[in-house]
């Protein structure tokens, strides 16, 4: 170290000088290490994740969905499978030789496109041909050598055995759109999958779509396999055992199909689970022909086929609506059932006339009369007297305007109206000829079918309210019960067995000796309540809504027919199908046991 | 004045062996990752390691005779390094081999080498042993005429191959060899901003013809891109800056704040060179280098090309994670999605297979051995041997720190290799011939 002392002030300089060097450097390189610890440390789960899913392709196969069986052990949907070529380029290369298209053709004895388009990305696969029958799959088979890249897979279609009767209710299948899968991100849905609309299908999509397996290759950047890991079987969706009973299904299908318009919506419950045993929204449609051409006619079509009408369609109530306006008179303002009122066909509030539906009128009569005869004008005084307030207290008490909470997708809340709405919707003060009709279940009141069933299977039980169901359980395919449906009570609707007596009392009449006659049946003592519900959209909706046996109710049934005209004549006849079917069926089953 | 003249044996104890150690450890860590980059072909990973084996024994006898040569004589062989390294560049314009459009190599059949490597050495020994001697000149404009033109001759040379990433070295060498030895901080300022222009207006019309499609929302940047485009609202942009240059010195004369005229008429001078110099810059730069350059500020302009290396490299560097993939196990690197994984991205192959731990500890080994050169400059016994060492330890640090930044997406992809560890003969040949000229220096720190 001579410099150092001989040219001491050079040195000096220089030293100062590679001081600021030396930092600047141990700088960079701290730098450097933060770097290199911000990206394998901090980032290095996501740099790891990105780097596998770019050497990893899968190659799915798809799984069949699980079956869907009806209460009483029939299949309503299954799966059949036929065998499908497909082009997967396992052996490094992109596209099939022309030789192994000339051979295909051969074997299957028709033209063999092999169209790759823009958007084909290495992994997938690309139908060659499908539909092929066993001999032609084996045939295939064996010229494995000469159909190189040539794969026969088993796809299983979906068949829906009585399709129309239980269209609404099981739903259909389609192939998942780009919105649908940027909704349900996340939840394990790829491009390509199969996805249930409507019904069942869609809202146990999860438990039926089972599990998709297929092959999961490495490969290099230019996309040639490496190796394979390994093929992972598909496993088949779960099976669900839903509560409906096909007979019955197939019985309220029919008779809505053969009533007046043939539109309209018909549901069973079991009163005592609040268990769907029928529902039935027609006209159905033929889910087979979900994904072909043929389905185009449903999408277009007038009469609304694919509207499930029992849970998405909304009504007005018309008369059944009563049953409420009873039931708060009752309780409400304790009307005394023998007073007699004197109906002359009309009701005068103000300087308008509200019509009763029995334009001569129907002189005098009490509450249970006017109930079995239906009189309007009788309550309308009932309506006025009670008001808006209570009626809508009422209405809300009977779970109208929210949903049942059933299994099935799509369900509406129906609406009830009040003061406040009709003031800031449409800017007009309430007048007494809104709570007359209201009174009656007109106006801008409106239900589902599936709520009418609910209500009149609550009135059946004295007020408990039943959550419907109409998947009881579902298995997965080793046997294993993975859902089961719980008995649930929805709600309790509190009104004093003096009402539910007068108001049971009244619903028999309507059956024996008023507006409900027609669905009498020896021996069964059925009780209901018609409704013909106006509507400035076409004639009136029929409904009937009614349970049976009256002393010990089993099932409750609504049934409205769209535009159908008067409920007793068109929506009583359906009913008494119904509930003929379902005697004659347990009476069968007594006999055989 | 060299002090002994023969090679005394007892220096051999005086041998940094640290510096050694750290040299060879870096090389050993290099075989590791040469073999395993050889993308799962066992004969190309062969014949790298054999390459790399022969480099590496050539480079050797080279690092035993520097350590012995006292390095004090090359200060008076200046001009003859100096001469003789431009003639090993015009060599290889006239007889060289062509590689991928760079005429940069001697062909030796099994082995080529790439003199630049050499010359790189060389130009740092005469030019310390110019600034040494000028060493109290460094006020005058000569002095700074005569190194830009030394380096200018290289630069020259190497780029009539053309050789970008090589002429990239020279820049911080001689720029801190020139900080160091006491030059005002203020010329390098004005050197750089010459150098930054001559470069920047290029790039920044290949970064405005690849961006601009994006940019056609009509905002103010957009609308100033767009302007710019126009070769006369350029000259209108730096003849107002010009002008705000003189404009300011005015003023602050006007407040008595006494600034040199030099100083403005330096800076603006710098400024419209570079501005002059950017046009044949340009032209000589090729395409793919401009693209390349201007991608790494945002890889995503064009993912499947010139931004491919980078999101490559960092994803491979991230997989990495703590503990590494394993040797011969790193997915990036085995199935061909890093490019250039045994030359300049070899990093990200240590990375990504040894993980956290392992590339932490080569970064380490790099800190070390630069150190070990920084302090071996700040003992050494003459002021030449400080300015070589001095240059040295900052060629080392620049390769390293652009090659690593680079492979972490934080630089534009340039053709810098990694010193001991990429693949390349020529590259580990002179660097061993560094070491050994560097051990040269710390042996003979205490003779009088």
């Amino acid at each position: 170290m001579v410099w150092q002392k001989e040219d001491r002030f050079s040195y000096e300089t220089f030293i100062g000088k590679h001081k600021k060097v030396c930092v600047l450097f141990i700088a960079l390189f701290i730098c450097l290490s933060t770097r290199l610890f911000y990206l394998q440390i901090i980032r290095g789960g996501r740099y790891r994740g990105i780097s596998e899913q770019q050497r990893i392709h899968n190659a799915y196969e798809r799984a069949p969905r699980g079956v869907i069986y009806s209460a009483d052990g029939n299949v309503l949907v299954e799966n059949k499978f036929a065998y499908v070529a497909l082009f997967y380029p396992f052996k490094q290369r992109r596209t099939l030789s022309a030789k192994s298209i000339k051979e295909l053709s051969k074997i299957l004895g028709k033209d063999v496109e092999f169209i790759i388009n823009k958007c084909y990305k290495y992994g997938r696969f690309v139908k060659l041909a499908d539909n092929l029958t066993s001999e032609e799959m084996l045939k295939i088979r064996e010229k494995k050598l000469d159909l190189e890249g040539v794969s026969v897979l088993k796809e299983s279609r979906r068949v829906y055995y009585h399709s129309e009767a239980t269209s609404h209710m099981t739903g259909y299948t389609g192939e998942i759109r780009a919105d649908e899968l940027e909704e349900l991100l996340g939840r394990g849905y790829k491009m390509g999958d199969c996805i249930g609309r409507g019904g069942i299908e869609q809202f146990y999509d999860e438990y039926l779509r089972g599990r998709d397996g297929g092959w999961q290759i490495e490969v290099n950047a230019l996309g040639w396999q490496i190796k394979d890991f390994r093929y992972v079987q598909p496993e088949i969706g779960a099976s669900v055992y839903s509560t409906v009973d096909l007979e019955l299904q197939k019985v309220a299908y029919e008779a809505l199909k053969d009533s007046s318009t043939g539109r309209g919506a018909a549901i069973v419950l079991d009163t005592r689970t609040g268990a769907v045993k029928t529902l039935v929204s027609c006209p159905g449609f033929d889910a087979n022909k979900a994904g072909t051409k043929d389905f185009g006619k449903y999408l277009k079509d007038k009469e609304l086929s694919l509207f499930n009408r029992a849970v998405q369609a909304l009504y007005p109530p018309g008369s059944v609506f009563k049953i409420i306006t009873f039931a708060a008179a009752v309780e409400i303002i304790d009307i005394d059932p023998e007073k007699t009122v004197q109906c002359k066909g009309s009701f005068k509030l103000g300087d308008r006339y509200y019509s009763c539906w029995q334009k001569l009128g129907h002189d005098r009569l009490n509450l249970i009369s006017a109930m079995a005869l239906s009189c309007n004008v009788y309550f309308y005084q009932l309506g006025l007297k009670l008001g808006i307030r209570n009626l809508e207290r009422y209405a809300r008490k009977f779970y109208l305007g929210q949903r049942t909470k059933i299994d099935l997708p799509g369900e509406k809340k129906g609406f009830i109206p009040n003061r406040e709405w009709k003031k800031s919707k449409l800017k007009m003060r309430w007048l007494h000829g809104d709570t007359v009709i209201f009174s009656i279940g007109q106006g801008a009141l409106w239900v589902t079918p599936l709520q009418m069933a609910c209500l009149i299977s609550a009135v059946a039980n004295k007020g408990v309210c039943r959550k419907p169901y109409i998947v009881d359980r579902i298995v997965d395919f080793n046997g294993g019960e993975i859902y089961s449906h719980k008995l649930e009570s929805e709600g309790r609707i509190d009104l004093s067995d003096k009402t539910w007596t007068l108001l049971h009392e009244a619903l028999l009449e309507v059956v024996e000796s008023g507006t409900g006659t027609r669905s009498k049946i020896v021996g069964i003592k059925i009780a209901g309540k018609t409704g013909t519900a106006q509507n400035s959209h076409g004639d009136n909706h029929a409904w009937f809504v009614s349970y049976a046996p009256v002393d010990n109710p089993e099932i409750a049934v609504a049934v409205i027919i769209e535009n159908g005209g008067g409920g007793g004549q068109n929506a009583v006849p359906v009913s008494r199908k119904i509930y003929e079917a379902y005697f004659n069926m347990k009476s069968g089953k007594r006999l055989r046991q | 004045m060299i002090r002994d003249k023969n090679f005394n044996w007892r220096l051999i104890y005086r041998v940094n062996f640290w510096l050694i150690f750290l040299a060879v450890g870096l090389t050993l860590i290099g075989f590791i990752a040469i073999y395993s980059a050889g993308n799962n072909n066992y004969e190309i990973s062969f014949k790298y390691l054999l390459v790399q084996f022969l480099a590496f024994g050539i480079g050797l006898l080279g690092f035993v005779l520097l350590v012995g040569f006292n390095y004090q004589y090359y200060k008076y062989l200046d001009k003859i390094i100096y001469i003789l390294s431009a003639a090993l560049l015009i060599f290889v314009l006239i007889f060289g081999s062509s590689k991928r459009g760079t005429k940069g190599w001697f062909d030796f059949g099994f082995i080529s080498f790439q003199p630049v490597e050499i010359a790189k050495i060389m130009f740092i020994l005469s030019l310390a042993s110019f600034l040494d001697r000028k060493s109290k000149d460094t006020e005058k404009v000569s002095f700074l005429v005569s190194v830009f033109a030394m380096l200018a001759g290289h630069l020259f040379l190497i780029m009539a191959q053309p050789d970008f990433s090589s002429t990239l070295s020279y820049f911080p060498v001689t720029l801190t060899l020139l900080f160091v030895i006491g030059v005002e901080p203020f010329y390098l300022l004005c050197a750089i901003i010459l150098g930054a222009l001559a470069v920047g207006i290029p790039l920044l019309k290949t970064f405005l013809s690849i961006q601009l499609p994006l940019l056609q929302d009509k905002t103010f940047l957009a609308n100033l891109m767009i302007s710019l485009k126009n070769f006369w609202t350029c000259i209108c942009v730096v003849v107002g800056i010009l002008f705000l240059i003189v404009g300011g010195w005015c003023f602050l004369w006007k407040l008595k704040i006494k600034i040199a005229l030099i100083y403005p008429v330096i800076l603006c001078a710098s400024i419209l060179l570079g501005c002059i110099a950017s046009l044949p810059v340009g032209k000589s730069l090729k395409g793919y280098q401009q693209k390349r350059l201007v991608v790494f500020l945002n890889p995503k302009i064009d993912p499947r090309g010139s931004g491919y290396n980078i999101i490559q490299s960092k994803i491979a560097i991230g997989s990495g994670k703590f503990i590494g993939k394993g040797f011969k196990k790193g997915t990036q690197t085995q199935l061909g999605f890093l490019p250039e994984q045994h030359t300049d991205f070899i990093f990200s192959v240590i990375a990504e297979e040894g993980g956290w731990f392992i590339a932490q500890l080569t970064l380490l080994f790099y800190f070390f051995f630069i150190w070990h050169a920084f302090a071996i400059a700040r003992e050494a016994h003459d002021r030449y041997g400080s300015l070589v060492a001095t240059g040295f330890a900052v060629m080392f640090a620049f390769y390293v720190v652009i090659n690593i930044s680079m492979v972490m997406g934080m630089m534009p992809v340039t053709g810098i290799p990694l010193p001991f560890i990429s693949y390349g003969g020529s590259s580990i040949f002179s660097s061993l011939c560094v070491v050994g000229i560097l051990c040269s220096i710390n042996m003979r720190k205490y003779t009088h």
